[in-house]
C-alpha cells in the first residue's frame, strides 16, 4: 500500500528492497547478473494486486515477486503464484492462512513468508504472565480477520499461562477507523487491567492518542499495542512518549526491532540504512531487506532461476539477518526467528521513541507449529 | 454509419477478438476478459441510466452479489454454468428486492439510496465471515469445466475461459440489443422523457423502472459471476462504491445515448487506466479530470463524438434532408 | 446507567462532524436541487488545510480553522459557478456525475499534493484537559464541538429565518423563477449558498485535526453517512439533518458498546428501518 494511514509500510518495503539490490549490485549481483526492481501499489485492493502480479510476471518479466503489507491481497495472490510459478517472498502480511491453509494444506509452494505472523503478537501473553495484578484483559480490535487472530492466539496462550485470568471486554473497529472513541469508551466501561490492541499503522496512533485523551492511561496497569513498534507508530508518539504520558504501562512489539539483536550484522545494516534513507529501517523495510539476501542465497546454492530449484535451495536454509538467525520451516515456507517485546520508552541516544526493557522468547513457545489445528476466530 | 458499414465493422471486430489468444500475450487475453465483464456490467448500467433515466452509484453491490453466489456454488458444485446461472439469478433476486424499496422515490433519492444499498452490500460481504469469508474473501474458487449437454470441456488456461466469457458476453450483449429495440425499451425511454406523460399514456411508472433496475442488477450479477473462475478469489473491495464508479465513468465515457457507448467505453475505461496507471499511480485524478470535461463539454461520450465525424464524412448534398427518426443504432 | 450515559456523550460529540457535513449537504440540496458528491472531499480538504496550516506552520487553531473555511468556502462557489451553473437547465444527472468527478479528482489531488504519512497535531493548549462526566473524563474538546455544533445549529436557523438573506434563499429554493421575477439575484444567492455549505463542511473538518487522522478517504467515508443520514432526516430538510445526525451519532455509539459483531452494519440497518417505516424520512413531506 502507498496511500493512506498505512502507506508507510509500502515505502519500506520499496526502501529495503532498493538499499539490498543497489549492496548486491555493487559487490557484483546474483552469479554476475545485475538486479532490478519494479514497484507498484496494489491500494490495497486484491483484484489490483493481483493484476499487478500477472502484469510484472507476464509483461515485465519478474523473476521473483516481494512484499504485499495486506493479508487479502496476499490471499489472494496465492492461487495466481501457482498459475505463474514464480515465487514471491512475502515480508508483511501476517495471516496465518497464508502460510497454514495455502502452503501446508494446499501445498501452494510459491509462497515463502520472510516477516513473523500474527503469532509473534502472542508474545504479550508470555509478556505478562507474571504480572499477577493484570487479570482482566480486553481488546479493542481490529475488525477483521488481523484482529480477531491475535485475540484467539493470545487467549488461548493466555488461558494456558494464567488461567487466573479473565476476559471481560471487546471493542471492534473496521479497517479505515478514524474515530475510535466509542470504543475505548465502549473496553472502558468493563474496568479492564490490560488492554491489546490491534488497529495499526496510522490507526494505532490515533487510537492511542484518542486513548489519552479518555484518561485510559490512568485506570488501566497495561496496554500492550499489536506492532506498536513499528517506527510509523513510534514516530507518531514520541511526543507523549518523551512527556511520559503513558505513564510506563505502554508496551509493544513488532516484526523487527531495529535496536535488537546487538550484532555487526543488524548494526550495520541499520546504520547505512539511516544514511541511504535518512529514517530509522521499519520491520517492512529489515524483512525486504532479508528477502533480497535470501534470494540470493538461494539463487546462488541452486544457481538457477527456475522456481522448482530455488524452492529446493531453500530447504532446511539457516541465514544471518539483521533480526538475527531465521531458519526456514518446509512444512509451511515460513522463515522462523525471534523479536522481543518491550516497554515504549524514551532513549536519548535515539530520535524517536524505542521499546526497551525487552525481553525475548523463544518462538517454540509462542509461535504455532504444524501439525496446525484450525484457529477457531469465535470472538 | 449505415447498415452495410455496420456489418462489416461488426464482422471485422468479431474475427479480432477470435484470434485474440493467437496473437496477443497471456496478459492482452487477461485484459481482455476484463473489458468483457466491464462491458456486460455497464451495457446493464445503461439499460438503467441511458434508457430509463435512472442513476445508480451501487451496482457494485450486484456484481458482487453474482461474484459471491458464484463462488459458492463453485466450491461446493464444480461446475461453471451452475455458477453463472445461481449467480445472476441471484444478483436480479437481491435487485428486485433493493429496487422495490427505491424506485418509488426521485431520481435524486434513488441515486442516493443505490449509494448506500451498495455500500450494505459491502459492509455485508466484510462482516459475514461464514458465508463471505469476512475480509479474507473466498479463496480457492476452482475455474471449474464448462459442462453442457452431456460434455465436459475443462478450462486450465486463461485463453480457453476467455473463449467461454466472449461468448456469454457476446449473448447477454445481443439480448439486450434486442430488448431495447422491443416495445419495452421504448417504454422505458418514455418513462425517461417524462414520467408525467408516460403515466397518462397508461405506463406503469413504477414497474417499469423496477424492471429496468432488476435487469440492470443481473447484468451486474452475469459479469460479477464470470470473475471468480478468473481469479480464484473474491474479496470484499469489489462490492464498495469505488467499484460501482466502473459501469457509471465506462458508460459516460463512451457515450450514454448510442447502445455501443459502454461497449466502447468499458474498452477505454481499461485500457487507459491500465497505461496511465503504469506511469503515475494518480489514475483517479485524470480520470476524475477526464468525467468533469465530459459532463460539461462531451455528454454524448465518445460514440457521439465518432458518429459526428462519421455523419460530416458521408456529407449530405444540400437540400436533401436526413432520414427521419435516425437515433442511437 | 453512567456507562449507557458517558457512551451518549461520545456518540453526541461524534455526531457534530456528521451534522456540520449533512448541514452543508442539505442546504445546498434543498436550495439548488443539487446533490453535492464532493461535500466529503471539501470536508476533507479543510481538514488537510487545517492540519497544514496549524499543524505544518504552526499557525494559531483557530485562524488556521478560519483560514480553511473560508479557502473551501470559495472554492465551493467557484466550482458552483464555473462548473456547475452551466448545468442547471439538464438532467439532474448530470450534475450528480459531475461532482462525482470532482470526488475522484479532488480525493486524488489531495493524496499527490500531501502524500501519505502524517502526524494528529496536538490539541490547542485552551482546549485540552477534561470535565468529569458520569465518573470518567470527558475532555474539553468534545465539549467544544458540541457547542460548536449548537452554535451552527442556531445560527442557520436564525440566519433562514430572520436575515433578509435567509428568506432570499428560501424564496429561491422554492420558486426560483419567481424570486428572480421579484427582483433576487438567484445566479448570487447559488453562489452564496454553496459559500456557506462548503465553509460548514470545511469547518468540520478542520475542527477534526487535534483529534483525527485526515487522510483520502475520509471524505468518501463521510460521504456515504451523510447521504443516510439525508435519508433518515428527510430530503432537503435542516432539522431533519440535525436530528438524523444526532441519531446516527448516538446510536452508533450504542452499537459499538451493544453489538460489536454489526458496527459496520449498523448504519444501513437504521437506515433500512427508516426507510420502511417513513420512506420520506422523519421530517420528510
Amino acid at each position: 500500500m502507498a496511500s493512506g494511514p498505512h502507506a508507510d509500510y509500502g515505502r519500506q518495503i520499496e526502501m529495503g528492497a532498493q538499499l539490498a539490490i543497489e549492496e548486491i549490485n555493487a559487490a557484483g549481483g546474483i552469479l554476475g547478473c545485475r538486479l532490478e526492481m519494479r514497484f507498484m501499489d496494489d491500494e490495497n485492493r486484491p483484484a489490483v494486486g493481483v493484476r499487478n502480479a500477472r502484469f510484472l510476471v507476464t509483461e515485465w518479466g519478474a523473476h521473483f515477486l516481494y512484499g504485499t503489507d495486506s493479508s487479502g491481497v496476499a490471499m489472494a495472490l496465492g492461487p495466481v503464484l501457482r498459475e505463474l510459478d514464480r515465487i514471491q517472498f512475502f515480508t508483511h502480511a501476517a495471516t496465518h492462512r497464508l502460510t497454514e491453509e495455502l502452503v501446508a494444506q494446499q501445498k501452494i509452494k510459491q509462497i515463502v513468508r520472510v516477516s513473523a505472523p500474527v503469532y509473534q503478537d502472542a508474545v504479550a501473553a508470555w509478556l505478562f504472565r507474571d504480572r499477577r495484578d493484570v487479570r482482566r484483559w480486553a481488546t479493542i480490535g481490529a475488525d477483521y480477520e488481523y484482529g480477531y487472530a491475535t485475540w484467539a492466539i493470545f487467549r488461548e496462550q493466555m488461558r494456558r499461562l494464567r488461567p487466573d485470568v479473565e476476559f471481560v471486554g471487546a471493542a471492534w473497529a473496521p479497517f479505515l477507523t478514524t474515530d475510535f472513541s466509542p470504543h475505548i469508551a465502549a473496553v472502558m466501561a468493563t474496568n479492564p487491567d490490560g488492554i491489546i490492541a490491534t488497529p495499526w499503522a496510522g490507526e494505532a496512533v490515533t487510537l492511542l492518542r484518542q486513548a489519552l485523551l479518555q484518561g485510559v492511561f490512568d485506570r488501566i496497569k497495561v496496554w500492550f499495542q499489536a506492532m506498536g513498534g513499528s517506527v510509523d507508530v513510534l514516530e507518531g508518539i514520541s511526543p507523549e512518549v518523551k512527556e511520559g504520558r503513558f505513564q510506563g504501562k505502554l508496551y509493544a512489539t513488532a516484526r523487527y526491532l531495529h535496536n535488537w539483536p546487538n550484532t555487526e550484522t543488524n548494526r550495520s545494516f541499520v546504520s547505512r540504512f539511516a544514511k541511504r534513507w535518512n529514517r530509522m529501517p521499519n520491520y517492512s523495510a529489515e524483512t525486504t531487506y532479508s528477502a533480497v539476501y535470501i534470494t540470493k542465497a538461494a539463487v546462488e546454492k541452486a544457481r538457477s532461476l527456475q522456481t522448482d530449484r530455488v524452492i529446493a535451495a531453500l530447504q532446511g536454509m539457516r541465514i544471518e539477518t539483521p533480526a538475527g538467525l531465521r531458519v526456514f520451516r518446509s512444512e509451511d515456507h515460513q522463515f522462523v526467528y525471534a523479536v522481543p517485546a518491550g516497554k515504549v520508552v524514551w532513549d536519548p541516544r535515539y530520535p524517536i521513541a524505542v521499546l526497551g526493557e525487552l525481553k525475548v522468547f523463544d518462538p517454540k513457545d509462542y509461535w504455532r507449529w504444524p501439525p496446525f489445528r484450525p484457529l477457531e476466530l469465535s470472538k | 454509419m449505415n447498415p452495410a458499414t455496420r456489418r462489416w465493422a461488426l464482422a471485422a471486430l468479431g474475427g479480432f477478438l477470435l484470434v485474440l489468444p493467437l496473437v496477443g500475450s497471456r496478459y492482452v487475453v487477461y485484459l481482455t476478459i476484463h473489458i468483457l465483464l466491464l462491458a456486460v456490467n455497464a451495457v446493464g448500467f445503461n439499460l438503467l441510466f441511458g434508457y430509463t433515466g435512472l442513476l445508480s452509484f451501487g451496482q457494485a453491490g450486484f456484481y458482487a452479489v453474482g461474484a459471491y453466489t458464484c463462488a459458492r456454488i463453485l466450491l461446493a458444485w464444480p461446475s461453471l454454468l451452475p455458477g453463472l446461472v445461481g449467480g445472476t439469478a441471484a444478483a436480479a433476486a437481491a435487485a428486485f428486492v433493493l429496487g422495490y424499496l427505491s424506485v418509488r422515490h426521485t431520481r435524486i433519492y434513488f441515486a442516493m439510496l443505490t449509494l448506500a444499498f451498495g455500500m450494505m452490500i459491502f459492509s455485508l460481504a466484510w462482516k459475514w465471515r461464514a458465508v463471505t469469508g469476512g475480509d479474507d474473501g473466498l479463496v480457492g474458487v476452482p475455474r471449474a469445466p464448462l459442462e453442457l449437454l452431456g460434455w465436459t470441456v475443462p478450462l486450465p488456461t486463461v485463453e480457453r475461459y476467455y473463449y467461454v466469457v466472449l461468448v456469454v458476453a457476446v449473448l447477454a450483449i445481443a439480448l439486450m440489443y434486442r430488448l431495447v429495440h422491443s416495445p419495452l425499451g421504448l417504454a422505458l425511454r418514455a418513462v425517461r422523457d417524462s414520467e408525467v406523460r408516460a403515466g397518462h399514456v397508461g405506463l406503469n411508472v413504477r414497474v417499469l423502472r423496477l424492471v429496468a433496475f432488476t435487469v440492470a442488477g443481473a447484468y451486474a450479477g452475469l459479469a460479477g459471476a464470470l470473475l471468480p473462475p478468473l481469479e480464484n478469489t473474491v474479496t470484499p473491495p469489489i462490492a464498495h462504491w469505488t467499484a460501482s464508479a466502473e459501469p457509471v465513468l465506462a458508460t459516460l465515457l463512451g457515450g450514454i445515448r448510442h447502445f455501443a457507448g459502454p461497449l466502447v467505453g468499458a474498452f477505454l475505461l481499461v485500457a487507459v487506466k491500465d497505461v496511465i496507471v503504469r506511469f503515475t499511480v494518480h489514475w483517479s485524478l485524470v480520470l476524475g479530470a477526464v468525467v468533469v470535461v465530459l459532463v460539461l463539454g462531451f455528454r454524448g461520450g465518445v460514440a457521439s463524438a465518432v458518429e459526428a465525424l462519421l455523419v460530416r464524412a458521408q456529407a449530405r448534398p444540400r437540400g436533401v434532408p436526413a432520414p427521419a427518426g435516425e437515433e442511437a443504432p | 446507567m453512567e456507562v449507557l450515559a458517558y457512551q451518549g456523550l461520545i456518540g453526541l460529540s461524534s455526531a457534530m462532524y456528521l451534522w456540520l457535513i449533512s448541514a452543508g449537504l442539505t442546504i445546498i440540496f434543498g436550495v439548488l436541487g443539487v446533490l453535492n458528491f464532493a461535500h466529503g472531499s471539501l470536508f476533507m480538504l479543510g481538514a488537510y488545510l487545517g492540519y497544514t496550516l496549524y499543524g505544518l506552520a504552526g499557525f494559531p487553531f483557530g485562524l488556521a480553522v478560519a483560514a480553511s473555511v473560508g479557502a473551501v468556502a470559495l472554492l465551493g462557489a467557484a466550482v458552483e459557478r464555473g462548473l456547475l451553473r452551466p448545468l442547471y437547465g439538464l438532467d439532474p444527472s448530470y450534475q450528480l456525475l459531475l461532482t462525482f468527478g470532482l470526488v475522484l479528482f479532488l480525493d486524488d489531488l489531495a493524496k499527490l499534493v500531501w502524500g501519505g504519512v502524517f502526524r494528529i497535531p496536538p490539541i490547542p493548549g485552551w482546549l485540552q484537559g477534561a470535565v468529569v462526566a458520569f465518573g470518567r473524563p470527558f475532555p474539553h474538546y468534545n465539549l467544544f464541538l458540541m457547542g460548536v455544533g449548537l452554535l451552527v445549529a442556531l445560527g442557520l436557523w436564525l440566519a433562514f429565518d430572520r436575515t433578509w438573506w435567509g428568506r432570499a434563499v428560501r424564496a429561491t429554493a422554492s420558486d426560483r423563477e419567481m424570486a428572480s421575477a421579484l427582483g433576487i439575484r438567484t445566479p448570487a444567492v447559488f453562489s452564496s449558498v454553496f459559500f456557506l455549505g462548503s465553509g460548514l463542511a470545511a469547518l468540520g473538518g478542520a475542527l477534526s485535526i487535534p483529534v483525527r487522522p485526515v487522510s483520502p478517504g475520509v471524505g468518501a467515508a463521510m460521504i456515504v453517512q451523510a447521504f443516510i443520514i439525508t435519508v433518515i432526516g428527510g430530503l432537503g430538510n435542516l432539522r431533519g439533518a440535525f436530528v438524523g445526525s444526532l441519531l446516527v451519532g448516538v446510536l452508533s455509539s450504542y452499537g459499538t458498546l451493544w453489538f460489536p459483531e454489526f458496527e459496520l452494519f449498523f448504519i444501513f440497518a437504521i437506515m433500512a428501518g427508516v426507510l420502511l417505516v417513513r420512506p420520506q424520512g422523519l421530517f420528510g413531506p
